[in-house]
């Protein structure tokens, strides 16, 4: 599960400990322990990942240069795995953008106040849904209408061979059909966040936008959506994040297939599905490795988390000054 | 104020024979979800006057301005009863769109809410744009002169790129101004303009209204007495009544309102006896 970052004021600093009681009881130096405890285990649990991977780092070096994986003698190269990432992921996004703007919009200020509550609450239970769950019914409901029907479909336009593959890959998988499994599961993390983003644009200014004429879609087109965009571009980040991050989705409907490929209707792999299915048989400089990739996908999602959460402060701050 | 106000006082519901209607209204109420609010308005506003609605919290003074202008049109299960006419016009439902409604009746909020993202210039465009406008000549005109009128114009024309967040308190409440008088409307609505500002500021934005009034005619909320004293010409005393409903007191001429009142309450208010 992503945290979401909440828009509403933050509570008061709990007050300090030691100025409630002067004598500091048994669960104060427990409490601290505990804690101490949770730092320890993190920075264990990094630097356990870190060192069994230094041979990767260390000896063969072709991770981020190479596209070939050939165990057992190696090489080890994560361009497919970083390269199939990318595209999954940016391609949910761009779906899961556009389809949760307009469904967050359409909740905020279409949809009857009676219904609103029930749509969200619906929305926002789809992100609790197990991957496992959204991969079977990529597996065995999209991927069969995706050989049979759109695919095809797709291979009908002009240069779409050239570009996108040829359709009718075994099971359907493809790495199209991981982007559009990807975007209908990060999309509930996108509208929560956006839908809040947008409800917290400060009703004066929309009433003043209205009292100067504006239509609706002025008002949201020309007011809201200025107002709120860097806390959408928050939202976009963390949707970001949780995208590559996902692994059984994708393990089960992109193929699991270590080529390079920017054609869409091929198969692929992404970083961590392709740790998913690897790791059981993997030995030697081949585990170094699988963990080099578990580094780089950790740094990815950290990167994006911290990038939505700076977004989603700034927004906050902007509106605490409007 | 002695000799501001020639006209004879009229009883409730008639026209004052003061001068040109800008807007009337006769019974007008609003309710929400079934919860009448503030009821039996009926008052006219006099064109190129100031004209004030005071009353303690509670007595429907910022309902009743936001019928005006159809604001109220945004709550769900709000309802305005009565009726309002602007030049004659049934607002709610005569033959007027509720965006043109708007673009000739303006409106100033109670918090400075210039668009935060806009710059200065195009916060006072943003109503010509609203509206459709696109020529930059016209565009540049209206900005300077509604920036010139809301007395602003000197102090941002060299900086007009900059996000009206950079502006002061004041500024930010003049810019509203000027947003609104781009249009060029009729009247002005201004629920509280300067609660929010200090004593200098509010000073500014009084004397503009004074300046202003032979261009639009205003009605402005106030909780502040000296300030109705002070800059209106026409005063409505709105009380809350048993039923928790506003109702309109007593609508005469400032100076009558502040010194000869028909209802002992309104005395009773404006001594600060209560409220």
């Amino acid at each position: 599960m992503v945290l979401l970052p909440d828009l509403l004021p933050q509570p008061e600093e709990v007050a300090e400990f030691s100025s409630a009681t002067s004598s500091r009881s048994w669960y104060h130096y427990l409490l601290i322990a505990v804690s101490l405890l949770f730092t320890l285990v993190s920075v264990g649990f990094v630097l356990s990942i870190l060192l069994k991977s230094l041979p990767t780092w260390a000896h063969t070096g072709t991770l981020l240069t190479s596209r070939v994986w050939q165990p057992p003698n190696g090489p080890y190269g994560g361009l497919a795995m970083i390269v199939g990432t990318l595209e999954t992921s940016i391609i949910a996004l761009a779906i899961a953008g556009v389809v949760g703007l307009g469904t967050s919009i359409a909740i905020v200020f279409l949809i009857p106040r009676r219904l609103r509550n029930i749509v969200a609450t619906f929305i926002e239970l789809l992100a609790a849904v197990p991957s496992i769950v959204y991969g079977l019914w990529g597996f065995l409901v999209l991927a069969p209408f995706m050989l049979n029907t759109v695919d095809p479909w797709l291979n009908s336009w002009p240069f779409a061979k050239e570009v996108l593959g040829t359709s009718g890959q075994e099971f359907g998988s493809s790495l199209l059909l991981a982007a559009i499994v990807l975007s209908v599961m990060i999309l509930p993390t996108f509208v929560a966040i956006s839908r809040e983003v947008i409800a917290a644009v400060p009703q004066d200014l929309i009433e003043a936008s209205l009292s100067l004429g504006a239509t609706r879609w002025q008002m949201i087109k020309d007011v809201v959506l200025p107002t709120a965009r860097i806390g959408l571009f928050g939202a976009t980040f963390l949707s970001l994040a949780r995208a590559t991050g996902e692994t059984v989705a994708v393990a089960l409907v992109a193929g699991g297939v270590a080529n390079m490929q920017f054609h869409l209707l091929y198969p692929g792999t992404s970083i961590a599905s392709w740790i998913a299915l690897e790791f059981g048989e993997a030995q030697g400089n081949e585990i170094s490795a699988l963990m080099a990739l578990g580094i780089l996908l950790m740094a990815i999602s950290f990167s994006l988390s911290l990038v939505s959460r700076w977004l989603v402060n700034r927004q906050r701050k902007l509106l605490a000054k409007v | 104020m002695s000799e501001l106000v020639e006209s004879e006082t009229s009883p409730l519901g008639q026209p004052r024979s003061g001068g040109p209607v800008a807007m009337r209204l006769e019974n007008v109420a609003v309710s929400f979800n079934g919860r009448t609010a503030v009821r039996d308005a009926t008052f006219d506003v006099t064109k190129n006057r100031v004209t004030s609605l005071i009353g303690p919290s509670g007595s429907g003074k910022t309902t009743l301005l936001r019928a005006l202008n159809r604001l109220h049109d945004l709550t769900p299960g709000a309802k305005v009863s009565g009726r309002i006419l602007l030049e004659g016009t049934d607002i709610y439902r005569g033959n007027i769109t509720v965006t043109e409604l708007r673009s000739r009746v303006g409106m100033v909020f109670q918090r400075p809410n210039p668009f935060p993202t806009m710059t200065i210039y195009e916060n006072a465009v943003s109503g010509l744009r609203f509206n459709g406008i696109k020529k930059k000549a016209i565009l540049d005109e209206a900005a300077e002169s509604s920036l010139r009128a809301a007395a602003l114009w000197d102090s941002v024309s060299s900086r007009l790129k900059v996000t009206a967040g950079q502006l002061s308190g004041g500024e930010q409440q003049r810019l509203c101004i000027a947003r609104a008088l781009a249009l060029d409307p009729e009247v002005l609505l201004m629920d509280e303009p300067t609660s929010a500002l200090d004593p200098i500021a509010t000073l500014h934005i009084e004397n503009l209204m004074t300046t202003l009034k032979s261009r639009v005619t205003i009605i402005i909320v106030t909780h502040n007495m000296q300030q109705a004293a002070r800059i209106s010409d026409d005063c409505a005393f709105l009380l809350m009544g048993e039923d928790r409903a506003g109702e309109l007191i007593e609508f005469d001429a400032t100076e009558k309102i502040f010194n000869n009142p028909a209802d002992s309450r309104t005395l009773d208010y404006t001594l600060g006896r209560f409220g």
